[in-house]
C-alpha cells in the first residue's frame, strides 16, 4: 500500500508535468496546425531561466515563475514572427516546418548548454524545512506546488480558450483563417499570441518540474517524447485530451517501473499508445487529427 | 447617390498570372448591384481583393471604400471600415456553434451590451437559426451555414456586404429563400450589397445593376432589365 501511495504522488507529478507539455503541443496544433517539436526545448529554457531567477539571482519563487513565463510569452511570439510566419509566407510545405521546428529545437539545447553549462543544476529548495506528510509518505512542497499549479494552469487555459472573446478569436483563427480575417481577427497577431501562449504553458512546466528533477539540456528532451505520445494518446490538437493522455503516460510509465521494471517504463508506454491507436484511432477525446487540418 | 465603393483600374496577379487585367466599377451607397461571368473570369479574386483577403503584392490600380484608398489594408482593417464579406463556401467555423459564430461576427464591436439584442435580432430574421442554436457549424446545412454566413456578416453593422456565390451548391428553393434575405437587408436595413453570382438569372432579377466579367476584364454593363434584354448576355449566361 505504501509504495502504491508513493508511486501514485510520482505519477501524479510526472503526469502533470507530461500534461502541461502535452497541452502546449496542442495549443499550437489548435491554432495553427503544426507540430511544435520545438517546445520541449523551450521547456528547458523555461528551467534554466527559472533557476537563473531563482537560484542564482535570488528573487522569490512566485516572482521567478513570472518572470520566466513573461520572457518565455516574448520569445515564444518572436520565433512564430520571426521564423514561423517567414516559412509560411515563402510557401515552405508543412513537413519542412515540422523539421525546422527540430533543428530550432536542437540550436536552444545547444544554446543551452553554451550558456548554462552541461552539468545539471539543482535549485534552491522552495519551502526550506517544510516537511509534508501525506498518507504516510513525506512529500517535498515543491511537488504539490507542481501539482497545484500545473492543474491551476490547465483550469484557467480551459476557461481562457472556450469561454473568452480572445480565446474563441484564437481557436476560430485556427479552424478557419480566411473567415476569422473577414470578421475582423488580426489572424496574424492572434497567431503571435498562440504561440507565446503555449511557450508560456511549457516553460511554465519547465520551472514547476525544475525543483523536482534536476535541470540539465536534455531535461525537455527526454520529457517532450513521451509527452508528445500524451498528446496523440489524449487526441491530438484536443486540450482535454492533452490533459488526460498526458497524466496516463505519467501512472503508466510510473507504475510499469515500480512494479514491473523501469527498463521496460517506455517500452511499455509506447506499446499501449500504439494499441490504443488501433483500437481508437482518434484519441481519447476523439480528435480526428492530422487530416483535420 | 454618392460612390460607397470604386474600382480604378484595378489588376491582380499572382506567379505572373493575370487573373484580373484591369476593371473599373461603381457601387453606390445603398446600391444592389451583381458580378456575374464564368468559373475563372476572375469575380472571386476581385472579391477577395477587395475585403483584403489575397496577397498585397498582387495588387495594382485603386480600391476606394467611402473615399479611401484600401488595397493595401489588411481583411480584418477592411471589415472594421464596414465592409463585410461572406466568403465563397460559407466558411463557417467548422467547431463553433451557430451562437459563437453569431459572436464571432461582433468580434470588432465594443458595445457588448447590445450584441445579444443583436443575435435576438438575426434569429427573427433567420429562425432556421434559432432551431440550431446550439449546434456546431458543420452540423448545419449548406443553406443554414448560407444564412449563417449571412447572419455573422450583419453582427459587424456592415454599411456594405459583399457576398461571393450565395448560391453555390444549395437547392433552388433554397437559392430563392437566400436572395430574399439579401434583398431584404437591402432595403430594409440600407445595405449597400455587392454580389458575385454564376446563377445569373438569380442575379439579374436581385440586382439593380449588373457588370458581366469574361477573362479578367468587364464586357458589358447597365441596369439589369437592359442586361436581361442584352442578346449577348442572354446567349451567354441565361443560356437562350
Amino acid at each position: 500500500m505504501l509504495k502504491f501511495v508513493t508511486l501514485f504522488i510520482s505519477a501524479t507529478i510526472l503526469g502533470c508535468t507530461y500534461g502541461l507539455i502535452s497541452l502546449s503541443y496542442s495549443l499550437i496544433y489548435k491554432s495553427s496546425g503544426m507540430m511544435a517539436f520545438v517546445n520541449p526545448d523551450l521547456m528547458t529554457w523555461g528551467a534554466f531561466l527559472g533557476f537563473t531567477f531563482y537560484t542564482l539571482m535570488g528573487l522569490p519563487y512566485p516572482i521567478a515563475v513570472l518572470l520566466t513565463c513573461v520572457v518565455m510569452f516574448c520569445m515564444g511570439f518572436a520565433i512564430q514572427k520571426g521564423v514561423v510566419r517567414n516559412l509560411i509566407k515563402r510557401n515552405v510545405t508543412p513537413m519542412y516546418i515540422t523539421l525546422t521546428m527540430f533543428a530550432m529545437g536542437y540550436i536552444l539545447q545547444n544554446l543551452s548548454q553554451l550558456i548554462f553549462g552541461s552539468v545539471p543544476r539543482k535549485f534552491d529548495s522552495i519551502i526550506p524545512g517544510l516537511k509534508i506528510q501525506l498518507a504516510g509518505i513525506q512529500v517535498q512542497p515543491e511537488a504539490i506546488i507542481c501539482v497545484g499549479v500545473s492543474l491551476l494552469i490547465m483550469a484557467l487555459l480551459q476557461f481562457f480558450m472556450n469561454k473568452t472573446k480572445l480565446g474563441t478569436a484564437m481557436r476560430a483563427a485556427s479552424m478557419d483563417p480566411m473567415a476569422a480575417e473577414s470578421v475582423g481577427v488580426d489572424v496574424s497577431l492572434i497567431s503571435g499570441l498562440s504561440w507565446g501562449l503555449s511557450t508560456t504553458v511549457i516553460a511554465a512546466a519547465g520551472i514547476l518540474c525544475g525543483p523536482i528533477y534536476s535541470v540539465s539540456m536534455v531535461l525537455g528532451a527526454n520529457l517532450g517524447a513521451k509527452a508528445f505520445a500524451g498528446a496523440v494518446l489524449g487526441g491530438y490538437g484536443n486540450m482535454i485530451g492533452a490533459i488526460i493522455g498526458g497524466l496516463a503516460m505519467g501512472f503508466i510509465e510510473t507504475f510499469v517501473s515500480g512494479y514491473i521494471s523501469s527498463d521496460y517504463k517506455s517500452l511499455i508506454a509506447y506499446i499501449v499508445l500504439i494499441l490504443f491507436l488501433f483500437v481508437k484511432p482518434t484519441g481519447i477525446m476523439n480528435e480526428r487529427a492530422i487530416q483535420d487540418v | 447617390m454618392s460612390a460607397m465603393l470604386e474600382l480604378e483600374d484595378f489588376r491582380y496577379s499572382y506567379g505572373g498570372v493575370h487573373a484580373v487585367k484591369g476593371i473599373s466599377l461603381q457601387i453606390n451607397e445603398g446600391e444592389i448591384v451583381t458580378l456575374i461571368g464564368a468559373n475563372g473570369a476572375g469575380k472571386s479574386t476581385t472579391m477577395r481583393t477587395i475585403c483584403g483577403l489575397t496577397e498585397p503584392q498582387g495588387v495594382q490600380g485603386k480600391i476606394v471604400y467611402k473615399g479611401k484608398e484600401i488595397q493595401k489594408l489588411s481583411g480584418h482593417k477592411i471589415t472594421a471600415m464596414g465592409l463585410s464579406h461572406v466568403i465563397e463556401g460559407r466558411h463557417i467555423f467548422s467547431k463553433l456553434t451557430v451562437d459563437e459564430n453569431l459572436e464571432m461576427g461582433a468580434y470588432l464591436r465594443k458595445d457588448t451590451k447590445n450584441i445579444k439584442a443583436d443575435k435576438e435580432e438575426m434569429y427573427r430574421l433567420f429562425p432556421r437559426l434559432l432551431e440550431r442554436k446550439t449546434s456546431l457549424g458543420s452540423n448545419l446545412s449548406g443553406g443554414e451555414q448560407q444564412m449563417l454566413a449571412i447572419a455573422r456578416a450583419m453582427m459587424n453593422h456592415p454599411k456594405m456586404i459583399l457576398l461571393d456565390e450565395p448560391s453555390l451548391g444549395l437547392a433552388p428553393i433554397i437559392v430563392t429563400e437566400v436572395f430574399k434575405a439579401i434583398k431584404r437587408l437591402n432595403e430594409q436595413e440600407g445595405i449597400t450589397i455587392f454580389f458575385v453570382e454564376q446563377n445569373s438569372k438569380i442575379a439579374l432579377n436581385s440586382a439593380q445593376r449588373g457588370y458581366v466579367m469574361q477573362t479578367g476584364e468587364i464586357v458589358i454593363s447597365g441596369s439589369c432589365t437592359d442586361l436581361s434584354n442584352n442578346e449577348a448576355v442572354r446567349k451567354a449566361y441565361l443560356g437562350e
